[in-house]
């Protein structure tokens, strides 16, 4: 079960995976959505840095129960 | 500054400050440009780095070729001027040999990318109108809010 898991992550993480593209664009919406929120830049940047981390591991946790509801059934 | 029937401030007078139609207008021509109308011309600049940043990369990885007519073009579309200079330009290369090659994951992700671009775009513009008409934007500091 770990190992498969691991494997999981191994592809998802993996430099051919056009995945990667996916944190730039992450982070560019995270600053332009907190700068309509905020004036402050320190507070545009602590809530922009708190949204891609939110964000980005709740789509890893995502896709690790997408795919093992794939593998289970 | 207008009152509700509540006696509550709602709108601000915009007949002394910038026009939030005409900031929402320069918005979408030039994204960031409504921030600069309004006054903002930091956040402005930030604001037209970042969606020209989202639409660059998008077309680099879509080989110039991600404006088609198909429904991603709804969200491109509020991607404003620089969507409407890039239109011709990606229909002219799409009719080249080689065309495109809508199996490729990175063309998809340039789509992806413009469509995101144009979607920042139209919250930003949204958020100009908003901060030109409510007195109580979340944004503002209290000063503002008081003018």
């Amino acid at each position: 079960m770990w190992t498969m898991v691991a494997t999981f992550f191994g592809h998802l993480v993996a430099a051919s995976n056009p995945l990667w593209w996916y944190y730039p664009l992450c982070a560019i919406v995270a600053l332009v959505y907190k700068a309509t929120k905020h004036d402050s830049p320190l507070k545009i940047l602590t809530s922009a840095i708190h949204f891609f981390v939110v964000v980005t591991l709740g789509m890893f946790a995502l896709a690790l129960a997408l795919y093992l509801i794939q593998v289970i059934f | 500054m207008t009152e509700s029937p509540l006696g509550t401030p709602v709108v601000n007078d915009i007949s002394s400050g910038p026009n939030p139609l005409a900031a929402l207008a320069l918005g979408w021509l030039i994204p960031g440009a409504g921030h600069v109308y309004a006054g903002q011309w930091r956040k402005g600049v930030f604001f037209f780095v970042m969606v020209m940043a989202l639409l660059a990369i998008g077309t680099y990885l879509g080989s110039g070729t991600v404006f088609q007519p198909s429904p991603w073009f709804f969200p491109q579309f509020f991607a404003g001027g620089p969507m409407l200079a890039l239109v011709p330009v990606s229909i002219h290369l799409a009719h080249a040999p080689g065309g495109i090659d809508w199996a490729d994951r990175l063309h998809e992700t340039g789509i992806l990318y413009t469509a995101v671009a144009g979607f920042m775009n139209a919250l930003i513009m949204m958020d100009v109108f908003l901060r030109l008409t409510l007195p109580t934007h979340p944004a503002k500091t209290t000063e503002e809010r008081a003018a």
